[in-house]
């Protein structure tokens, strides 16, 4: 037992530093890239327009980035966070994939077997991923009429409600009363300030504080309930 | 413009930084895998989580390559073809780009008013925007997770089991599918006016015609035994979900 523990522990070191040489690169390479191309099609990027750029726009991201660094990364654990935010398209795909695979393994987060999960999750649906955009680009010409048929194109502007149509149905049978009093407050709030639907990632935050709130409440009811029963 | 942003040192450039991701993506699989095989877990369970993680990726990847198949018209195909295997985000890319494009002066994102200046700019813009999860992954994951698992009570009950720490993530993706709900739902009541119920219905009837479906996935995956249809359940729900929205 000792030496199990011993051996995740160690797991759970490796996989920070490795996580971090590999972001670390990834990183340089991403920002590094447009210089290269720079030198192949002869010119280099305008940074009075990259900061004016970023002041306009990239202001927005950033604050959506440190939010989504905050609600994601205990979701994930160490190996599968580091991964998903090199291979991006978190809440439309790694998010839920490793939910999916949690529930699939039945592992409770904040374990290192739900760190194990979660990397394999986000590891496969990553390469998964690249292999399907590898293979568009390659047979580019014969698919895109196809892709872009209009008679197909609802389903692929539907994929995240049918994604989120599969897990509500999951999570919100699993815990009704933890899910009734979000879905109420956000559906009053879209309905009432209906411009609020192209900021929806901005009240993933307070929607979540919110729930956890609750869920904090029940789990201190709980405990509680257990204790008196105990005492008896 | 195009056919150089088409060229083959350009495919060339882009296609070796998504190697690279893969070769990382499979060195994380494998040291996974291996560990979890090590740590006592069964490896059908593990096997089962890999099988259904790569089921479920194939219908939104494929939504994923039509983000491509947009961007490509006006910055190529090798550029929009590496932002979106690695780091990008579909709802992103598109966004940043077009206000990348105004801000160095072409207007629209558009092939015709691209220039290679003009071109790595945005290239770098795109770049720099999204990187900061990135960079808070290197410089704050491991202090960040100790801290939360420090508060869920987790790490006094040693790394098997979970303490608050497991129901608050249930809690905030329950509120993350919330958020979603609530606006298909505002979105139809209010979109075309307040309370004119006249939006799209559309994602409302896709995200029933899914819930359904994934309904039927648990109760032959409980009831009748077919665990193995647990790895096909989210990946089949999208799907109908999807073709509703074709059929309506």
């Amino acid at each position: 037992m000792e030496e199990r523990k011993a051996f995740l522990a160690r797991y759970e070191t490796n996989t920070h530093r490795l996580g971090r040489i590999c972001t670390a690169v990834a990183l340089l390479l991403l920002v590094g890239a447009p210089f290269l191309i720079g030198r192949v099609i002869g010119a280099q990027p305008d940074m009075m327009a990259v900061l004016r750029g970023y002041l306009a726009v990239g202001l927005v991201w950033t604050v959506s980035s440190v939010a989504e660094f905050l609600i994601y990364t205990p979701m994930l654990g160490a190996g599968g966070g580091y991964l998903a935010f090199i291979t991006g398209n978190l809440i439309n795909m790694k998010i839920p994939c490793a939910m999916n695979a949690r529930d699939i393994a039945g592992t409770k987060a904040g374990t290192t077997e739900n760190d194990i999960v979660s990397t394999l999750s986000i590891a496969t649906s990553s390469l998964v991923t690249i292999g399907v955009l590898a293979l568009g680009v390659l047979l580019m010409v014969p698919l895109q009429p196809l892709l872009t048929s209009p008679t197909l194109s609802p389903a692929f502007d539907n994929v995240v409600p049918a994604l989120f149509g599969a897990f509500g149905y999951q999570y919100f049978r699993k815990n009704p009363k933890l899910a009734a009093l979000p879905l109420a407050l956000m559906t009053v709030l879209f309905v009432c300030v209906p411009s609020l639907t192209a900021q929806t990632s901005v009240l993933i935050l307070p929607a979540g504080a919110i729930t956890i709130g609750l869920a904090y409440r029940m789990y201190r009811k709980g405990r509680k309930d257990q204790k008196g029963k105990n005492s008896v | 413009m195009l056919s150089q942003l088409n060229s083959p040192p350009l495919y060339l450039i882009c296609g070796l930084i998504i190697l690279f991701v893969a070769i990382v993506c499979v060195c994380f699989l494998v040291r996974a895998y291996r560990a979890g095989k090590k740590a006592g877990m069964d490896p059908a369970v593990l096997k089962r989580a890999i099988i259904s993680s790569a089921t479920f990726s194939v219908l939104p990847s494929v939504g994923i390559l039509l983000g491509v198949i947009a961007l490509s018209g006006s910055l190529g195909t090798p550029w929009p073809w590496l932002r979106l295997s690695v780091i990008g985000a579909l709802h992103y890319e598109t966004q940043v780009a077009e206000a990348a494009a105004e801000q160095v002066g072409i207007g629209r994102l558009s092939a015709s008013t691209m220039t290679p200046e003009a071109f790595v700019t945005i290239a770098l813009l795109m770049s720099i925007c999204i990187m900061w999860g990135m960079v808070l992954s290197v410089l704050f994951n491991k202090s960040y997770l100790k801290k939360i698992r420090r508060r869920g009570g987790d790490a006094k009950k040693g790394p098997e089991k979970g303490g608050f720490g497991d129901m608050a993530v249930t809690a905030m993706f329950t509120g993350l599918v919330s958020v979603y709900f609530g606006s298909y739902i505002g979105g139809f009541v209010s979109g075309r006016g307040r309370f004119t119920f006249e939006g799209d219905f559309t994602p409302i009837l896709v995200c029933l015609a899914s819930a359904a479906v994934m309904s039927v996935f648990t109760w032959l995956s409980a009831k009748k035994g077919l665990k193995w249809l647990e790895g096909f359940s989210i990946a089949g729900s999208m799907l109908i979900g999807m073709l509703t929205a074709v059929l309506f």
